[in-house]
């Protein structure tokens, strides 16, 4: 499969030597679409403005449906829509007037124009108020007369920035499909958003950019399961350690695992053990099934917690006879990608 | 032929906008009109009805022709006539009127000797008191010729004791003047007025542009614009044509409004008026470019071009001519457009020059409007 976008050693030093992109090397196969994650300040909006020829890189490269960014950038806008996350219309103009204007600024033939605008109108399904003000409109008409703007000169790959936030439930799931049938007729589609849930959803690949690097890539259930691995394999190695050497010291390794649920099995199932742990704030449920095993909700945003839970099963002299975790969300692979980066720019 | 309809584009929105919210159309017509009004009533015009006391202790036909002319002068407002000294004195310091013009008690009397008219004034009010003195002058001036005798005024200044007092003896043609006033009889309004239409223009358009440039950028409409293969001064320029167009019809309400309101006379005709004020239009609108190239808000924009317009309203002869400044404002005034323009519009407008006599002042401000613009044009930031 071929590449709609590739970056190679991509850097931006901002004037004041703030590095926002750090070599980044990015493929995104064509015809997919591709789910950019990344805290704010990560580098995502630098790295769109390169690829959308706003502004140069400092050095490295990037092609865009194979045409370089910085030598060819005429071809590449011609290749690209963009649908930011500010809609960026001229309000006193009517949707098909923005739409029209975009249309010459892209040098569509005036015979085709107007009946390009008709058809993206019809699908987009904004054809009701081609004739309203865009600064009448409402947050999800605004979306779509966007979409219908920059979908008019039949871009290959379309960037959409935050295209859902602040709309409705319903509005949201027609512009998911939308999203998607845009992808079916062989677009590129490249997807910034922090709603984990409609990343996970629509994406085929997903990037997690963090202090201008790409730090995790795959497919949601990829980096998933990859998590997921991750968490049972230290937990159960840590465990069995701890067993073995009856060395409580480890359970420190156990510190930056975040769970938002995970279960043990007693050996000799205890009352004191539960009350121990009851006592931590931080636990929000606690499940005893008939078997003895214990289920637990806990606050997934403290890393703390599975150290804390597992030390106080330990210290009231419980002992784990096994543990499990379940598969982790979108979320919890961005919070854990993006925390370890973190944590290493700080040291 | 695609870069000209990305220039109309431009245009047409414009113009879609503005008959969207007549309320802007309104404030279109409605900024020229309140700077001329304000200009040239408030600073052009002159000071009349300013109230005084005659203190007369005389009658005879003398002091009747006298108080007659008094009356009859536009300058003053005679509040009343009466004979009390000190009650006249103490009238003009209390502030109830600008100045007292005593009248002695021989004044009727077929005398020699010399009559010594006093004006005790409030030379607190500069303004008042500069247009009290010399007109009272020429009044007793006239007056004694009229009856050739010797009459003179002397001045007194209230506030200040003891009085400073001046006597204007022996008024006597001896030496006749003759003022040949080449541009003919310019009153201060029509000096003010040309200087004021260049100044509304600097101001609307270097304002303008910031909201065009600047605020677009802000919002992100120019980012729209900058993701379509377009250059950028194929994007400005369309900006520029937009905002010129508002421009030749905000000149043109300016030019009607000081022809209607204050009678100016255009001695070097409408057109030629209006062409220099576009070519400084072009001008401003490229200083703006030129500063709005790399400012991220409008807010930003404001804060930079605030210490570039106000100086340049001062300095560049607006109000005063600039050979009365002090050297360094000169000097100043010469990298300000506003003073080439400023000066082209006083040739055309009073001195009926033709657009060739003021082509040094026109080729500063189309080189000042190229230097902007290419200037800017390089800077330009696509990011937004």
């Amino acid at each position: 499969m071929k590449n709609a976008i590739e970056t190679q050693n991509l850097t931006k030093v901002y004037n004041n030597n703030f590095t926002a992109v750090n070599s980044l090397d990015l493929e995104i196969p064509e015809k997919t679409i591709f789910g950019m994650l990344g805290p704010n300040g990560a580098g995502k909006t630098t790295t769109i403005k390169m690829l959308t020829c706003l502004i140069q890189p400092t050095s490295g490269h990037a092609t865009v449906g194979g045409y370089d960014v910085t030598k060819n950038p005429d071809e590449v806008r011609n290749l690209l829509g963009m649908v930011p996350q500010q809609v960026s219309l001229y309000k006193d103009l009517t949707v098909m007037e923005n739409s029209q204007l975009c249309a010459d600024y892209y040098g569509i033939p005036a015979d085709e124009r107007d009946s390009r605008i008709e058809d993206l109108m019809e699908l987009v399904d904004i054809k009701y108020a081609r004739d309203k003000r865009v600064g009448q409109l409402s947050g999800g008409q605004k979306q779509k007369a966007s979409l219908v703007a920059s979908l008019v000169h039949g871009p290959e790959i379309l960037f959409l920035d935050e295209p859902t936030i602040g709309l409705d439930p319903t509005t949201k799931r027609t512009l998911w499909d939308l999203i998607r049938e845009l992808n079916d007729d062989g677009r590129t589609i490249i997807l910034c958003s922090h709603d984990m849930h409609e990343v996970d959803m629509l994406c085929d690949n997903v990037g997690i950019i963090n202090t201008g690097n790409l730090v995790a890539y795959d497919t949601p259930q990829g980096l998933k399961d990859t998590l997921l691995e991750e968490n049972k394999r230290e937990l159960t190695e840590t465990l069995s350690q701890i067993h073995a050497e009856n060395d409580e010291e480890r359970l420190a390794e156990l510190e930056n695992i975040s769970l938002r649920k995970m279960s043990f099995l007693l050996q000799e199932f205890d009352e004191s053990v539960v009350s121990s742990i009851e006592k931590n704030e931080k636990v929000k449920d606690i499940e005893i099934a008939r078997n003895g095993r214990v289920n637990l909700k806990i606050d997934a945003f403290d890393d703390s917690v599975v150290h804390e839970v597992l030390n106080d099963v330990m210290s009231s002299g419980g002992k784990i006879k096994s543990i499990f975790t379940e598969e982790p969300s979108l979320e919890d692979v961005f919070i854990k990608a993006t925390a370890e980066v973190d944590e290493d720019a700080r040291a | 032929m695609l870069e000209l309809k990305k220039f109309w584009w431009m245009i047409k929105k414009e113009l879609i906008s503005l008959k969207r919210h007549p309320v802007r159309l309104v404030s279109i017509i409605a900024f020229p009109i309140i700077m001329i009004l304000l200009f040239g009533y408030g600073m052009g015009g002159e000071m009349t009805d300013l109230p005084i006391l005659v203190v007369s202790q005389s009658h005879g036909n003398l002091t009747d022709l006298t108080l007659d002319t008094i009356k009859d002068t536009e300058t003053y407002h005679v509040v009343e006539i009466i004979d009390d000294v000190d009650d006249g004195k103490q009238r003009v310091e209390s502030g109830e009127v600008k100045a007292a013009i005593i009248l002695p008690a021989d004044y009727d009397e077929d005398s020699s000797q010399q009559k010594s008219v006093t004006l005790y004034l409030d030379s607190s009010d500069q303004m008042a008191s500069q247009i009290l003195e010399s007109s009272t002058q020429s009044i007793f001036y006239r007056l004694s010729n009229m009856v050739a005798s010797q009459t003179s005024v002397s001045t007194k200044n209230a506030d200040i004791e003891p009085s400073v007092l001046h006597s204007l003896n022996n008024f006597k043609d001896d030496v006749s003047l003759h003022i040949n006033r080449i541009y003919g009889n310019i009153k201060y309004i029509d000096f003010l007025v040309p200087a004021v239409l260049g100044m509304t223009i600097m101001f609307s358009c270097m304002m303008g542009m910031g909201a065009t440039i600047a605020g677009e950028r802000e919002t992100g409409e120019l980012a729209r614009l900058f993701m379509t293969p377009t250059s950028v001064s194929t994007v400005i320029g369309g900006k520029i044509a937009a905002k010129l167009l508002i421009e030749l019809f905000r000149a043109l309400i300016l030019i009607l409004m000081a022809i209607i309101l204050f009678n100016v006379s255009i001695k070097g005709g409408i057109l030629q008026t209006f062409i220099v004020l576009v070519i400084g239009a072009l001008c401003f609108v490229s200083f703006g470019i030129f500063f709005s190239a790399r400012t991220s808000t409008q807010e930003d924009y404001a804060q930079i071009v605030m210490p570039f317009s106000m100086p340049m309203m001062f300095v560049s002869g607006v109000f005063y001519p600039i050979e009365t400044m002090p050297w360094i404002l000169q000097k100043l005034a010469y990298i300000f457009p506003l003073t080439y323009l400023n000066d082209a519009m006083r040739g055309v407008m009073l001195k009926g020059q033709s657009l060739g006599d003021v082509w040094f002042d026109l080729v500063i401000l189309i080189g000042f409007a190229l230097l902007f613009f290419i200037i800017g044009v390089k800077r330009f930031n696509r990011d937004v």
